[in-house]
């Protein structure tokens, strides 16, 4: 559950990820549109929607790795084109695909990550020893990437993003392929990473994985923001389908 | 450039595709010469040592070397090709790279140092070869001195031909990345090949950059080998540069689609 104390605090805080009026369209299709939103230090900051809303999108402008039609985003206070190493050194992400190459070892992929988040080698290989045991990737950590499951594939992507002990932290859907053990792992990372100061922002479908650890909950439809939702409050669930139909009423007969 | 070194270093390692292509390149290349230099040598009149003829006129230590050359002008540019297709192209196919936005070192670097490692590959490669064929010359007992003066500058021959061949590969590293995969590299290798014999058939020659190395090993006979420029054999230089700048380019402006 979260802690309305510390989200009061945070909201006080200057934004270490920022999107004022983002918006990036595909030919015709508009994947995000006038998007404002601020994830402070310390904050596990939730982006929920429907597929399509527009998530991954928002993710991926924030991390240059697509150009903005419209709007900035800004990542340490700076526009990500305007972004120093200094700045991306502290950031880490998971977008789709993980950090994992076949042919490396899991502690290799951790420390190759590491490394290209400039740690020197003795730093990126104790790195990875810690980042191995705080995921629990023990067992896997001399095996080939190739030989792993799914849900270690996506938690050996988490351990490159949190390996070098990013203040920015960016996933997008890092629990989906996880078994029950595997989230309350990716779970405690996250809170440990947010406890540390990082400033987290993730997207998911579950919507009681995102009541239990978010600070705040932001309502993503065809690209845009339609509202926010209290992770404290009851019945999450209701609440966000009713602002989805609210921006879009011809999908509550089709779904409903 | 020094963490994307070591990273890109480590994949290049651990990777089956580059051992493949080195055991082609550094083993495969001087058994072939040689098994070639045995067929004419030991004369008759089979298909092999007809075709063999076409490419060697003595059975001496520059023959022996020259034809090892003349077969890396092709399959350097195969073996380089598929690895330079591999280094670019898995990170799109794979989907690693994602992993490589947003992070402190650009993808300018990590674009450089694939190249630059696949160039500093080639030559060991090739390198390699040429020593590799060495052994393997005198055991098949040539003709000539053998001395290390003139062995030495026999070997230049291929290893040159391999360095300037790795560096005609590096443009498909562009193909590659705006194809998204390794897959359209590849197709593009294969369509070189085939570009290159039609330009040696008009009599394009050695201007057309992936004529040259093999024009100047003998491919197309000792005259036509005398006829290559150094002004032609430096056009590999430019175009493996220009290649892998491009590369660089593209790399840090493209987006993840």
């Amino acid at each position: 559950m979260a802690d309305t104390i510390q989200l009061a605090s945070a909201s006080t805080r200057a934004a270490t990820l920022e999107a004022r009026g983002l918006g990036r369209a595909f030919g015709d299709i508009t994947a995000v549109d006038g998007v404002d939103i601020q994830i402070v230090p310390g904050e596990i900051h939730a982006l929920v929607g429907l597929n399509g809303a527009g998530k991954t999108t928002l993710m991926r402008l924030l991390l240059g790795m697509v150009h903005a039609d419209a709007g900035t985003a800004t990542v340490r206070g700076h526009e990500v084109a305007a972004c120093t190493p200094d700045d991306w050194a502290r950031v880490g992400h998971l977008i789709e695909t993980p950090f994992a190459y076949p042919e490396l070892t899991v502690t290799e992929n951790i420390v190759a990550a590491a490394r290209l988040h400039l740690l020197t080698r003795e730093e990126a290989e104790r790195a990875a020893a810690e980042t191995v045991t705080a995921l629990a990737l023990t067992p896997w950590a001399g095996r080939r990437a190739r030989v792993l499951s799914l849900g270690n594939r996506q938690r050996l992507g988490l351990a490159c993003a949190l390996a070098h002990r990013p203040s920015v932290l960016v996933l997008d859907e890092p629990t989906n392929a996880l078994d029950p053990r595997g989230v309350l792992v990716v779970r405690r990372a996250l809170r440990d990473a947010a406890e540390h100061g990082a400033a987290v922002l993730v997207s998911s479908h579950h919507l009681d994985e995102v009541a239990r650890i978010a600070h705040r909950i932001t309502v993503m439809h065809r690209g845009v923001v339609v509202g926010h939702l209290d992770p404290g409050g009851v019945d999450v669930e209701r609440r966000f389908f009713d602002m989805v139909y609210a921006a879009e009423p011809d999908l509550t007969e089709g779904v409903q | 450039m020094r963490a994307a070194l070591a990273v890109e270093l480590l994949k290049m390692r651990r990777s089956r595709v580059v051992a493949v292509a080195t055991t082609i390149l550094s083993l495969l290349m001087p058994v072939l010469a040689a098994g070639f230099m045995v067929a004419y040598i030991a004369g008759g009149d089979s298909q092999l040592t007809a075709k063999v003829s076409t490419m060697v006129t003595g059975s001496a230590w520059s023959d022996y070397l020259g034809l090892m050359g003349q077969l890396l002008s092709v399959g350097a540019l195969l073996a380089v090709g598929v690895v330079v297709c591999w280094v670019f192209g898995r990170e799109y196919s794979d989907g690693t790279i994602g992993s490589l936005y947003a992070l402190p070192v650009s993808r300018t670097r990590i674009a450089w140092a694939k190249g630059l490692l696949v160039l500093g590959w080639g030559l060991a490669a090739s390198v390699l070869a040429a020593v590799i064929a060495v052994p393997i010359g005198l055991v098949i007992g040539l003709d000539g001195p053998a001395g290390v003066g003139d062995i030495a500058r026999a070997v230049a021959i291929p290893a040159t031909v391999a360095v300037l061949t790795t560096l005609l590969a590096l443009p498909l590293a562009l193909v590659a990345s705006v194809g998204r995969g390794y897959l359209p590299g590849v197709g593009a290798l294969l369509g070189i090949v085939v570009l290159t014999q039609i330009v040696t058939i008009v009599g394009a020659g050695a201007w057309f950059p992936w004529a040259a190395p093999g024009l100047w090993s003998g491919m197309g006979g000792a005259d036509l080998a005398s006829t290559v420029t150094p002004i032609q054999l430096t056009l590999p230089v430019l175009v493996g540069g220009l290649g892998l700048w491009a590369t660089a380019t593209w790399w840090q402006r493209a987006e993840v689609v």
